[in-house]
């Protein structure tokens, strides 16, 4: 698995998808929170983070994603994981992100559940 | 945070609080909305807030928090509200404690400094019991990764308990155990018996190069923390690491390897050390792997089990296919003939070949080695013996012929001995070629007992090879036993052998089919509880 988390996006609407790729630990989650803030500073009302190509994250990779994940609800806004393996499923829920945050299969389903009726 | 107003203050208070009260009730993060609020309640331009975090300022309002500016903040910080370069600095601070300072540009002329007193004893409130609020979300954050722990060893508990893929056991436990112990790189290695690398998994770090068990030195205690001057001894893979926690796979009798993880991460980016709990979940995370391992290579161990049971079933089965089930009927014979398999299926053979003019062909043989490719073999004599039957016209020529089949289509070098007689009822005579077989006995009317002894060298064993071919006169009574080796080569408890001298005593005047039952039971009580690796075949054939 490649040493650094990779971290791509795609604007649809007002929807932001962003894709990572490896590890989410401090410098993964990082680049996931500096994608997310230039996404929600350009107007992105909410964002879907798809992390099939993620196998581990770690607390600190938590803590960042709570913290986009504030950032998102002070701006009334919504966020959506998808492509999760089980084990970061689980772990999602039991950190509480999934208190806040809807969990969904796939990428197609969190834009749905994001964005319940599309343009 | 109870610390009491100035009670002349109270209406002020009032006015001051639903101001910043409106403006707390905004959108946005709390740090931004404490300096609005500020602005809002005095007028100013504008207003900055700086937290104190960890012993250092934090000026909040850009998108991700930052230090300020060096210089930006006066250091000593002056007692109480102050006022530097035209702006004023309120502290905020509750129980006694400082947790940030507020800066306010341009205040409007004659804005009264007991406002901005009553601002900062406000604010400070607010802020402590946002401070106190996130402590209470750290602590619970703290609660829910120790539960996270917990859950995991619990979960790769029951899904290594079922996985027999190393590989993906072993991605299993490295992922789980740098996740949990908040590592930035780890690697996994697992040793065959031999202490040969069996495979390597690594995240975060350039592996260097592949080590067998004895590059992971690791301490007589198994575990090494922190120690980035041991790492190279300790055989750590890991490019670059700075701090290590390393822990042995250990399963009964050896190392079957090794999991380590290095450099702990903070969130503010520092290298922390591993803590005495990442330790030993480390090592909670290797006793499981170690279980999972032992699973797996027994699960190997019965799957080549089972294999080798299955092809031993399918050696008997061609075995069955080629004997005889009956013995012919052969005017002035009586004949009886019985193999005995053992559970190693060797490559015993007999067989028989009604000729013209009443006469008999038979063999008895024993081809090399076991299982399926002794079975093979065995299949192949059977086909080039009744292929080759009609075309010679001496024994010897048959063996010849069989001997040149076995070299030209036998797979690998294998051999055969064989007892091959062809007897003419009428007269008696027996013509045979024993190759490299085992001493047939002849037991006489009289009782005596002679011995045949082979005529050449074993079939397929040496290129080229010839084989004498020899007769004898069987009398009315007179009786032949060609027997395998399994016979004579029985071995007791004591590792005796069941011998030819017992063999030939059961050589008595009785029937065939009754001396048969009788060598096989004196075998079998011989025997006793022993294995035997070898089949038992006995021919007999009476001159009546």
């Amino acid at each position: 698995m490649s040493e650094s988390c990779k971290v791509s996006s795609e604007r649809r609407g007002d929807v932001a998808i962003l894709w990572t790729d490896g590890y989410i630990n401090n410098q993964g989650g990082e680049e996931i929170a500096r994608e997310a803030y230039s996404q929600l500073d350009q107007g992105a009302r909410a964002l879907v983070l798809n992390l099939e190509k993620t196998r581990i994250v770690n607390s600190i990779g938590i803590s960042i994603l709570i913290e986009v994940l504030e950032k998102v609800m002070d701006r009334k806004g919504a966020l959506a994981f998808c492509g999760l393996t089980p084990t970061i499923d689980k772990t999602f829920r039991i950190m509480g992100l999934a208190q806040y945050a809807e969990i969904y299969p796939t990428q197609e389903d969190a834009l749905r559940g994001v964005n319940p009726q599309p343009a | 945070m109870t610390s009491p107003a100035p009670p002349s203050s109270a209406a002020r208070l009032d006015e001051i609080w639903k101001r910043v009260e409106a403006a707390l009730g905004t959108d946005g993060p709390l740090p931004a909305r404490v300096a609005q609020a500020a602005a809002i309640a005095t007028g100013a331009r504008d207003a900055t807030l700086y937290l104190r975090e960890k012993d250092a300022w934090v000026r909040t309002g850009e998108t991700v928090p930052a230090p300020p500016p060096a210089g930006e903040i006066p250091d000593p910080l002056p007692e109480g509200i102050f006022v530097r370069d035209g702006n004023l600095w309120l502290p905020l601070s509750a129980e006694g404690e400082l947790h940030g300072l507020l800066r306010l540009c341009d205040l409007p002329a004659g804005e009264s400094p007991e406002n901005a007193t009553l601002l900062a004893f406000l604010l400070g409130a607010v802020v402590a019991t946002h401070r106190l609020s996130r402590q209470v979300r750290d602590a619970e954050f703290e609660l829910k990764a120790r539960l996270l722990e917990l859950e995991s060893l619990y979960d790769l508990g029951l899904s290594l308990g079922g996985q027999l893929d190393l590989s993906a056991l072993a991605d299993e436990v490295l992922f789980r155990s740098i996740s949990l112990t908040d590592a930035g790189k780890g690697t996994l290695a697992l040793f065959e018996e031999s202490g040969a690398l069996l495979l390597e998994r690594s995240v975060g770090g350039e592996v260097i190069g592949a080590g067998d068990a004895a590059a992971w030195k690791l301490p007589e205690e198994g575990v090494i923390n922190n120690a980035a001057d041991t790492v190279p001894t300790a055989g750590m893979k890991l490019a670059n690491c700075q701090k290590c926690l390393a822990v042995a796979i250990a399963v009964p009798g050896r190392r079957a390897g090794v999991l380590a993880v290095a450099d702990k991460e903070s969130r503010d980016g520092r290298v922390l050390d591993f803590t005495a709990t990442d330790a030993r979940l480390l090592a909670l995370f290797a006793n499981q792997a170690a279980g999972a391992i032992e699973t797996a290579r027994l699960h190997k161990d019965a799957i080549e089990k089972e294999r080798i049971e299955r092809e031993l079933e399918l050696a008997a089965g061609i075995q069955r296919q080629i004997l005889p089930r009956d013995v012919p009927t052969v005017a002035g014979l009586e004949i009886a003939a019985r193999n005995r398999p053992t559970r190693q299926v060797g490559g015993d053979y007999f067989d028989f070949f009604p000729l013209s003019g009443g006469r008999l062909a038979f063999l008895v043989a024993d081809v090399s080695g076991k299982g399926v490719p002794a079975a093979l073999l065995v299949s192949t004599v059977h086909a080039a013996v009744h292929l080759q039957i009609d075309e010679a016209k001496t024994v010897a020529e048959l063996v010849g012929r069989i001997d040149r089949h076995l070299q030209k289509y036998a797979a690998t070098r294998k051999f055969l001995t064989c007892f091959f007689g062809l007897i003419e009822p009428e007269s008696g005579t027996l013509r045979y070629v024993s190759a490299g077989h085992n001493p047939a006995l002849l037991r006489r009317s009289s009782g005596a007992v002679e011995q045949i002894k082979a005529t050449g060298v074993p079939i397929g064993m040496f290129p080229n090879a010839a084989w004498r071919e020899e007769s004898v006169v069987l009398e009315h009574g007179d009786e032949l036993c060609v027997y395998s080796d399994g016979i004579t080569e029985a071995l007791d408890a004591a590792d005796e052998e069941f011998g030819l001298a017992r063999l030939s005593r059961l050589m008595t005047a009785d029937p065939p089919a009754k001396i048969c039952d009788s060598v096989f039971e004196a075998v079998s009580t011989f025997a006793g509880e022993t294995p035997q690796y070898d089949d038992q075949t006995l021919l007999l054939l009476l001159r009546s």
